[in-house]
C-alpha cells in the first residue's frame, strides 16, 4: 500500500536543545506503526510536527499527500490526534464534549455511536472532572475519532490505565486497523509496541535508530530465546544437536536451552518424540525491550 | 459558524455551572457607583462645578457621570480580567492544545469568550442601570445607538489588550495578578474614580493615553446628548488594532 506519511530528515530544535535530529521513516497505510523511545526522546515533538501542531526546523514531512505546515487546515480535517497531557474544561460532560468537537468536524461521526464504541454510554452526562483516568483515555480517544480520520495518532494510549483497561484499550485499537484506519502509536511501552504494533521505530535522541517488525527487531539483534525444563534423563544430546539451540547447561535436573528462532516448539516436540514430558516446560522470550537494551545499552528508564 | 455557535453554546454551559466567577466583574462596579453616587449625589447643581479649570462632572449631575462611568468599568473588567484567565487557565490546563488539535481557530475562541462576556455585560449593565435609576433618579441615555457603539468598540479594545495579556503572559495566576493591577490603575485614573479633574497634573495626562478613560468619554457623550465623539471612538478602534493583530499573529496554544 501507498506510503500515508513520508517524514524525511526531520529536525527540530527548543533554543539549543535538540528534540529531533535527524530522523527519518515513512508508515503504510492500514499499518499500525509504533514510535517507541523513552521520555524526552522526540517522539511527541517528531508526531507533532507530522500533524502539523509543531513546525519542523528542517526535513520535510508528507501526510496523506499534504504538507502539514502549509496545509495543516486541511490535513487536520483527515487525521485524528489523542494527545497528551491533554485536558478538557472540568465541568464540561461527555456528551457535550463530543458534541462541541463534531462542530469542527466536516462530517461527524454519530455523537451515539462514538459513545457506544467507546463505552462511554453511561457517562454522557457525566463532567469531565469527575472521570477515572480510563474514562478519560476513552474519551480523548473517542474525540479523536469524531471526524471518522484515515489516520490516528495516538500518544501514551496506555499512560495511568490499570492492566485489564489497558488490555481492553489494545483491543479496541485492533478494531479500528481492522476497519481500514492507519494508526501511529507513540509509546514508551515496551510490551504495547510488541502487543500491537506492525512496525517499530525506535527512537532515541531523536533519531531512528532500528526499524523493523517487533519480531524482527529482536531477530535481527539476536537475542535469545531461554527454554528451560528439568529432567533426570542423562543424555540430551539429540536436543544440543537441533539447528535452533545454540548452547545447552545442565545445574543437576535444571536444563537451559538457548537459541534464536522457534525454541520452545522444536525442542518441545523432540522432547515428547523421545518420550520427555517435563510439567515445567517454559520459555523465556526475548522482548523489545531487551531488544532496546541491545540496541542503547541502556533500558528504557535510563 | 457551525463552530462558534458550538464553542459559544459549551461557554454557556460552563458559565451556568459556575456563575460565581464573574461576580467581581459586575459586582465591583456596581458597587462603586453605589458608593460614589452616595457620596456626590445627584443634584444638578454640582453640574458646573470647575476644578482646574475643567468642569468636574462633565456639565451633569454626578450620579449621571458615575452611571454612564461605571458602564465602562464592566467592559474593563471583562477584558483585563476574565479574559485572559480564562484563556491562560485554559492554556495551562491542555485544553487549547486539545482544541487546536480539533481545527478550533483562535477567531473562535476568543469571539466566543467575548459573547459570553457581551451577554453578561448586558446583564450586568442592565441591573446597574435599573439601580441607579431607582435610587438616583439617574438621566437614562439619549443616544442609546451612541452609547451601543461606544460599547462595542470599547469591547472589541479590552477584548484586544485581554487577548494580548493572555497571549505574553506565562501562567494564569500571574493574568490574574496583572489584570488586576491594571484594571484597578486604570480604575483610579480614568475618571471612573475620582474625577479626572481633581488629579494631578501628571496623572491627568497619563490617564489621558488609557483606553478606559476614551471608553468612559465615547460611552458619555452619547449618553448625555454631547452627541459621538469621534476622537476617542478612534483611539479605541486604534487600541483594538494595534492590540489585536500581533496578539492573533503571536497567539500560543501551549
Amino acid at each position: 500500500m501507498a506510503a500515508v506519511i513520508t517524514v524525511d530528515h526531520l529536525h527540530k530544535t527548543y533554543g539549543r536543545v535538540v528534540a529531533v535530529d535527524d530522523l527519518s521513516f515513512s508508515v503504510e497505510g492500514g499499518e499500525i506503526f509504533g514510535i517507541l523511545g523513552p521520555n524526552g526522546a522526540g517522539k511527541t515533538t517528531t508526531v507533532e510536527c507530522i500533524q502539523g501542531l509543531r513546525d519542523a526546523d528542517g526535513g520535510t514531512i508528507r501526510v496523506l499527500g499534504l504538507n502539514p505546515m502549509t496545509e495543516a487546515a486541511e490535513l487536520r480535517q483527515r487525521i485524528g490526534s489523542q494527545l497528551q497531557d491533554a485536558a478538557l474544561p472540568g465541568r464540561l460532560r461527555v456528551a457535550e464534549s463530543l458534541e462541541l468537537f463534531a462542530a469542527f468536524a466536516r462530517d461527524p461521526v454519530d455523537c451515539d455511536e462514538l459513545l457506544s464504541r467507546w463505552r462511554l454510554q453511561e457517562q454522557r452526562n457525566q463532567a469531565f472532572d469527575t472521570l477515572s483516568g480510563g474514562q478519560r483515555q476513552r474519551l480523548f480517544i473517542a474525540l479523536a475519532f469524531v471526524n471518522a480520520p484515515e489516520l490516528v495518532f495516538l500518544d501514551e494510549l496506555t499512560q495511568g490505565l490499570d492492566p485489564q483497561a489497558r488490555r481492553a484499550t489494545w483491543d479496541l485499537i485492533r478494531e479500528i486497523r481492522q476497519d481500514g484506519t492507519t494508526v501511529v502509536l507513540v509509546t514508551h511501552f515496551m510490551d504495547e509496541a510488541e502487543h500491537l504494533c506492525d512496525r517499530v521505530a525506535v527512537v532515541d535522541d531523536g533519531r531512528v535508530i532500528a526499524l523493523d517488525t517487533p519480531q524482527g527487531l529482536i531477530d535481527g539483534l539476536g537475542l535469545r530465546s531461554v527454554v528451560r525444563f528439568t529432567t533426570q534423563e542423562p543424555d540430551l544430546g539429540w536436543v544440543e544437536r537441533l539447528d535452533v539451540v545454540e548452547s545447552l547447561i545442565r545445574r543437576g535436573d535444571a536444563v537451559e536451552v538457548r537459541g534464536i528462532g522457534p525454541v520452545l516448539a522444536l525442542v518441545a516436540s523432540e522432547l515428547v518424540a523421545h518420550g520427555i514430558v517435563p510439567l515445567d516446560l517454559r520459555v523465556d522470550r526475548p522482548t523489545v525491550e531487551d531488544a532496546f537494551l541491545a540496541l542503547t545499552g541502556r533500558t528504557i528508564r535510563g | 459558524m457551525r463552530g462558534y455557535l458550538a464553542m459559544t453554546r459549551a461557554e454557556f454551559r460552563l458559565f451556568r455551572r459556575e456563575p460565581f466567577s464573574i461576580v467581581f466583574v459586575l459586582a465591583f462596579p456596581l458597587m462603586m457607583m453605589m458608593l460614589l453616587a452616595a457620596v456626590f449625589g445627584n443634584d444638578q447643581a454640582n453640574a458646573q462645578d470647575v476644578e482646574n479649570g475643567m468642569l468636574v462632572w462633565r456639565g451633569v449631575a454626578p450620579a449621571d457621570y458615575y452611571t454612564a462611568a461605571s458602564v465602562a468599568v464592566i467592559i474593563a473588567a471583562l477584558g483585563l480580567m476574565t479574559l485572559p484567565i480564562n484563556l491562560s487557565g485554559y492554556r495551562e490546563r491542555g485544553i487549547l492544545r486539545r482544541l487546536r488539535a480539533s481545527s478550533v481557530s483562535v477567531w473562535i475562541l476568543v469571539s466566543a469568550q467575548l459573547t459570553l462576556a457581551l451577554v453578561t455585560f448586558v446583564a450586568g449593565a442592565l441591573v446597574m442601570g435599573v439601580v441607579a435609576w431607582l435610587a438616583y433618579d439617574v438621566m437614562l441615555p439619549k443616544d442609546v445607538i451612541g452609547v451601543v457603539v461606544a460599547l462595542v468598540i470599547g469591547t472589541a479594545a479590552f477584548g484586544a489588550i485581554g487577548l494580548m495579556l493572555a497571549t505574553v503572559v506565562r501562567s494564569s495566576r500571574s493574568a490574574q495578578g496583572i489584570g488586576l493591577l491594571l484594571f484597578f490603575a486604570m480604575w483610579l485614573i480614568s475618571g471612573t474614580g475620582p474625577p479626572r479633574a481633581v488629579l494631578p497634573t501628571g496623572l491627568r495626562d497619563v490617564g489621558g493615553l488609557l483606553p478606559l478613560t476614551h471608553l468612559v468619554t465615547a460611552v458619555q457623550d452619547p449618553w448625555f446628548g454631547f452627541g459621538w465623539s469621534a476622537t476617542d471612538l478612534a483611539v479605541l478602534a486604534a487600541y483594538a488594532f494595534a492590540a489585536g493583530a500581533p496578539a492573533l499573529w503571536f497567539f500560543r496554544w501551549d
